[in-house]
């Protein structure tokens, strides 16, 4: 496996003005400019492969966007080196933006006024892609996608899964060895976000697209990603298989039970004063860190002094590690 | 040379699409067609009220007057047609979306302008041929082809100028968040462009010969076929002005929207 993209020790910082407050503070702030230093992203290193689809994830503001900017050459870092396909994304704009492809959930980026097949047929142009590759891939493109309604209808026509759909394959009409997607199936309803995903899986299988994916949606995660990446506060909290991220935070799971009587979730916090504890409608949550205790343990324990009717087990989702992760590296 | 070639077929081709898509809205394409012929004439009434009172405007009589107008009319038909789109500039900057124009493997300059052409620009054109050939036939001047590869390339010079100015003052908008204001007072002192320069006072003469350089639009240029005995130097220089205003305003509009990172999202 060959690598695609090198980050090696990269920091961006920005130059924030420290604003005060009120219309006293602005007219202030015409005057005196009290910058600070703020480091959206602070010393991240990894190495992607060809092929690979990565879940860049990661809480509002953690330093996502930044990164994904510097890898497409829009942003500079301050410290640290990039090479993406062997270019310095930043220094050969013109020559990284040919490698790659890069779609933003919500703003398209095809000509708007136009029907989709002239899209493809101008990108087709400024990317110089030849007449054979445009072929094949169109033909791909059918196989794939339902396109022959949306290649005569303009952008501006388009619902929003459609236009997703179309910019998806718009960015990788070219051929690129990278996709940038961000959050690719933000307000999408739930067929069109597995419409999107079983596209992108399809898509990373034919050309063997490197995918980095970033999005909030552990829907998209589950589907697709093998690796996944989490920064927060622009530093790299986690790197590896998501396998191995549910073990990685303990073999977790969750015992729901129903009880009867009044107070059920104090009796149960009572009984197991060290476990995580919750309450939805009429189930209590316990948290069970299996490597500690088993659940058949906690259940017994309930069992003893609890009129427990009804129980269920539930294994730790993707979503509920990666909220774990979040609040841990907030605090 | 081959990069030229490039260039030009994809604007070919992204401009024939555009027309296309533009012709589809009729009723718009017609009222502001309608809308463009009413500013020109209203235009025409002001200038002619103008010199039913003053019959010359420091020793520049009616017809020559037209001629600067004519000449300044068809100058700004390039800057209308093809780099309207700096006018959204400051829309696209402030909301972000400006970042989608940054993955091409493409002049950014270039692919930014080339996504819209200001048909209503024509119109303009029309009336500006009019009025420059009416003032030049009454105008007596005669024609020689060296007369002709004069006026287009001073023309060409105009052109420059007038984009160079537009391009400057949308570019302002990668540092400041409201650019409108410096947009809307270069559009305003272009129409300073149709009179003499020499009636304005030195103080204003020199800003518009160098800090805002619309002289260079219509006054500099008409010099070389109105006044042929005395042309001063900066006309015969204002090719070179028009070629440097233009390489230094692209320039500053690259280096905007180099330095810009986009919002969050």
């Amino acid at each position: 496996m060959s690598k695609i993209i090198e980050i090696q020790n990269v920091s961006k910082e920005f130059k924030v003005l420290n604003r005060r407050e009120g219309l006293k503070g602005s007219i202030m702030d015409l005057f005196s400019r009290n910058y600070k230093i703020v480091r959206a992203v602070d010393n991240i290193s990894m190495d992607i492969n060809q092929g690979e689809i990565v879940g860049y994830l990661g809480p509002n503001g953690a330093g996502k966007s930044t990164t994904i900017k510097m890898m497409t050459g829009v942003l500079e870092p301050t410290s640290g080196g990039i090479l993406v396909n062997g270019n310095e994304p930043y220094r050969n704009r013109t020559k990284n933006a040919q490698e790659i492809g890069v779609v933003f959930g919500q703003r398209s980026q095809l000509w708007w006024s136009l029907p989709l097949i002239e899209s493809f047929k101008l990108l087709k142009d400024i990317y110089r892609v030849g007449d054979a590759e445009y072929n094949g891939m169109m033909e791909m493109y059918r196989e794939l996608v339902d396109i022959e309604g949306l290649l005569h209808k303009p952008v501006r026509q388009m619902s929003l899964g459609q236009r997703t759909l179309s910019d998806i394959l718009a960015a990788f009409l070219h051929d690129p060895k990278i996709v940038f997607l961000d959050e690719p199936t933000i307000g999408l309803d739930v067929s069109m976000k597995a419409k999107i995903r079983e596209l992108i899986h399809a898509l990373n299988k034919e050309k063997n697209t490197t995918v980095i994916l970033t999005t909030h949606d552990m829907g998209d995660v589950d589907a697709l990603c093998r690796r996944i990446v989490i920064i927060d506060k622009g530093k790299m909290l986690y790197d590896n298989d998501i396998e191995h991220l549910k073990s990685f935070f303990g073999s977790y799971r969750t015992l729901k039970i129903r009880v009867d009587g009044e107070n059920s979730i104090e009796n149960v916090r009572a009984e197991l004063p060290d476990f995580m504890v919750s309450e939805q409608d009429e189930w209590v949550s316990v948290l069970v860190d299996e490597e500690k205790t088993t659940v058949m343990d906690v259940l017994n324990r309930l069992i003893k002094t609890l009129d427990v009717r009804d129980m269920r087990l539930e294994e730790i989702s993707t979503e509920d590690v990666i909220k774990k992760i979040y609040e841990e590296g907030a605090a | 040379m081959k990069k030229i070639g490039f260039y030009l077929r994809i604007y070919r081709k992204i401009l024939a699409q555009d027309l296309k898509s533009k012709m589809s809205y009729r009723a718009d394409f017609i009222i502001s067609t309608i809308g463009m012929i009413f500013t020109n004439i209203a235009g025409f009434v002001s200038f002619w009220i103008l010199f039913k009172n003053f019959p010359s405007i420091d020793g520049w009589g009616y017809y020559e007057i037209l001629f600067l107008y004519g000449f300044s009319l068809i100058s700004l038909t390039p800057v209308q047609c093809l780099f309207d789109n700096n006018w959204s500039l400051r829309n696209y900057v402030y909301s972000g979306d400006f970042i989608k124009y940054c993955f091409r493997p493409i002049n950014l300059f270039f692919y930014y302008q080339s996504e819209v052409f200001d048909v209503k620009g024509l119109g303009q054109l029309a009336f500006g041929v009019g009025t420059l050939v009416y003032s030049w036939i009454k105008l007596g001047l005669g024609f020689s082809p060296l007369m002709l590869l004069k006026v287009i390339v001073f023309l060409v010079t105009a052109s420059l100028v007038m984009i160079a100015l537009q391009n400057a003052a949308a570019a302002t908008c990668f540092w400041i968040v409201n650019s409108f204001y410096i947009l809307d007072l270069t559009l305003k002192f272009k129409d300073y462009a149709k009179y003499p320069v020499t009636i304005f006072s030195p103080l204003f003469r020199f800003i518009f010969t160098f800090l805002m350089p619309i002289a260079f639009i219509a006054y500099y240029p008409s010099l070389v076929i109105l006044r042929p005995d005395a042309v001063p130097l900066l006309s015969w220089l204002s090719p070179v002005f028009g070629l440097a205003f233009f390489y230094l305003s692209y320039k500053l509009w690259m280096f905007g929207a180099m330095k810009y990172s986009g919002t969050g999202s």
